[in-house]
């Protein structure tokens, strides 16, 4: 797998696109009415913002861009790979090698700990512990610091801690093995505006030095003025 | 895919739920214990019955079928149908084929325990087990007519020493009334515990069995006609008839020409059964019981897979955030979906270290005491391969029944969107 990918990750990084999709179209069923996106580009490291109302196919666009479900009509590319031409196995590798995701909350598997879901990816991915310097214990602890996770937490279960951290955590695991882009669905929503608001500079700001583009999806507005980028997303179409 | 990931997952997700599956686990190993146990026994069991007598190539009585010959015989069970003549047995002394003769004679017991009588052959020439020859505990064999040897169960049970007089009984039958009060028995000597039927006898000559009926022609004691110790001193106890020998051969390839001859004698009718081809076919017979016990523990051991399996469906709900994590990160569906047939193996193994642990630890505890109050030698040896087979149908089993929650994983998150938690 990883030649094919490295030649498809050298020609996006010779290429300028995070992320390219183009007349998106989905279904669930073959009985509901089409869901239709707008286009999207997003250079290289820059970030986008969705702002969406619930029920406006924010999760839907989200589960195209990661290649968890296929669009009906036109294509999604990141990081110059076509998600629709791969299968579903090659997909998940993509997934794995190239995507990191947050989640709104629930992010982390709760057998593990703090440290081994950080370093999650780089046991799923042989291109994330490539990207990995110097070890993933190490890149994961330095990023569990900067996340301000205090290291008596790196060991615990942890569902023991707080939403707050939870979610830190969880961007330190996107953020492992630099993937070019992070799928970010409504992560800051349970936290509080001072945590929403740290959590959004720490994430942006460790992303950038990453070159990792961000796409935020929020129906909080007052949150775009972080980002490069904005997309407002219509209601039931 | 990657297998080290799917084990370490695997083994990190039943750490976690250890309390919830616990309880899982006791039932499967107990079931498993079950099963083992049960095949353990069954394999020591037929062993120990299949050499309750070796080394007697033919086992001679009056005519009767072979089962109720080797039953009466051997197992002490049932009566003759009938004796030999006492020239019969002299003939056969004689006879050139045959290298040794262990005459038996039955019909009174000891409180319910069988008197057999014989003579100094016994010790000589029976054997049991892996040959093994039945040897004195304490004392010695008996050397005049009102001596008697205790087998080590009688001993045991009635706490007998050497030395003691004991009054044997007419007839059988727990509770004689007419007792050979008048000729009570010297305990000579005890035997070492066999774990056979040998155990549960005790053995006189047969003069001794002679003279104790002497004045009993008529079935019950006539007053002042039974002889004491000091009258029998210097008679003659020649027995009329005896109820079967034990026949050793010369050699084991005249076996079957000296049974087609005695089986076809003009003399008398008689009857002579090679005594391991009736055991096996005693143990045919029994087998069957053993057989369906061995069926209902493997439905057990299948009810508890069962259990495991519904756990761990059950858990598969709590378990939608986990998985869509996972899948968002990259795992495949079949990553995922392995994660439930690696912790259905993983249970199954535990539980089976477990029963072998508890297995191991049950049998030395209760080995001593079932050979000092049953007479059964249980030794604690390897699993045969059998038992190593049956042993690995249990992980080989939770391997498919863990399938059923695995499928339905692989077939839900292969169509779930990103994050998304579908329940059932």
């Amino acid at each position: 797998m990883t030649s094919t990918t490295e030649t498809r990750l050298s020609r996006a990084r010779n290429g300028e696109f995070a992320l390219e999709a183009r007349d998106l179209g989905f279904r669930w069923a073959t009985s509901q009415p089409m869901l239709r996106f707008p286009d999207l580009t997003i250079p290289r490291g820059e970030h986008l913002f969705l702002q969406g109302a619930s029920g406006s196919g924010k999760s839907t666009l989200l589960s195209l861009l990661s290649g968890m479900q296929v669009p009906e009509s036109g294509s999604v590319s990141i990081l110059g790979s076509e998600l629709q031409r791969l299968g579903p196995g090659p997909r998940d590798r993509f997934r794995a090698d190239h995507i990191g995701v947050i989640f709104q909350q629930f992010n982390l598997v709760p057998y593990l700990s703090a440290l081994a879901n950080v370093t999650l990816p780089c046991r799923l991915s042989r291109v994330r512990l490539g990207q990995t310097r110097p070890d993933p214990d190490s890149a994961a602890k330095e990023l569990l610091g900067l996340l301000a996770i205090p290291e008596d937490h790196w060991h615990r279960k942890v569902t023991r801690l707080s939403i707050g951290q939870q979610q830190r955590i969880a961007a330190a695991r996107a953020l492992m093995g630099s993937p070019g882009i992070i799928l970010a669905d409504e992560p800051t929503s349970a936290l509080d505006a001072d945590n929403r608001d740290r959590f959004l500079d720490l994430l942006l700001g460790l992303a950038k030095e990453r070159g990792t583009s961000v796409v935020f999806v929020s129906h909080d507005r007052s949150l775009s003025r972080h980002f490069h980028h904005q997309v407002h997303l219509g209601g039931k179409s | 895919m990657k297998t080290r990931l799917a084990f370490s997952l695997a083994l990190a997700s039943l750490w976690h739920r250890r309390r919830v599956l616990a309880l899982v686990c006791l039932t499967l190993t107990l079931s498993v214990s079950l099963l083992l146990g049960i095949q353990y026994l069954r394999t020591e069991i037929r062993q120990s019955f299949t050499s309750t007598i070796s080394g007697t190539d033919l086992i001679v009585g009056a005519r009767s079928g072979q089962l109720n010959l080797l039953l009466y015989t051997v197992f002490h069970i049932g009566d003759a149908t009938n004796n030999i003549r006492w020239s019969t047995f002299r003939k056969l002394q004689e006879d050139p084929r045959i290298d040794w003769l262990i005459p038996i004679s039955l019909g009174d017991s000891y409180r319910g325990y069988r008197v057999v009588a014989t003579d100094s052959n016994f010790p000589e020439h029976f054997r049991y087990g892996q040959e093994q020859p039945v040897s004195l505990a304490e004392g010695e064999w008996f050397s005049d007519v009102f001596h008697v040897v205790l087998g080590a169960g009688v001993a045991r049970e009635l706490g007998h020493q050497p030395g003691e007089e004991i009054i044997l009984s007419h007839g059988g039958g727990r509770t004689s009334f007419s007792n050979h009060e008048d000729t009570p028995f010297r305990i000579t000597g005890i035997l070492e515990a066999t774990g056979t039927p040998v155990d549960q006898a005790v053995y006189i000559s047969l003069a001794g069995m002679e003279a104790m009926h002497v004045g009993w022609e008529s079935g019950v004691a006539i007053p002042g006609r039974t002889l004491t110790p000091e009258k029998a001193q210097g008679m003659d106890f020649t027995p009329d008839a005896i109820t079967a020998a034990y026949v050793g051969l010369k050699s084991p390839v005249l076996t079957f020409q000296l049974q087609r001859a005695l089986n076809q004698s003009a003399e008398e009718p008689l009857s002579a059964i090679l005594p391991g081809v009736a055991l096996s076919e005693l143990w045919r017979l029994m087998g069957q019981f053993e057989k369906a016990l061995l069926g209902i523990t493997g439905f057990v051991v299948i009810t508890s897979l069962v259990g495991l399996v519904a756990v761990l469906l059950t858990l598969q709900t709590q378990r939608a955030h986990e998985i869509a994590v996972l899948r968002a990160t990259g795992a495949s569906t079949g990553l995922v979906a392995s994660l439930h047939v690696i912790e259905c193996v993983a249970l199954a193994l535990v539980s089976c270290l477990l029963a072998l642990a508890v297995g191991a630890a049950l049998l030395t505890g209760i080995a001593p005491w079932l050979l000092d109050n049953y007479g059964i030698n249980l030794a604690l040896r390897p699993l045969n391969p059998t038992e190593w087979a049956l042993l690995a149908t249990v992980p080989a089993a939770a391997a498919l029944v863990g399938l059923l929650p695995a499928f339905s994983t692989w077939r839900r998150t292969r169509s779930q969107g990103l994050g998304e938690i579908s329940g059932q």
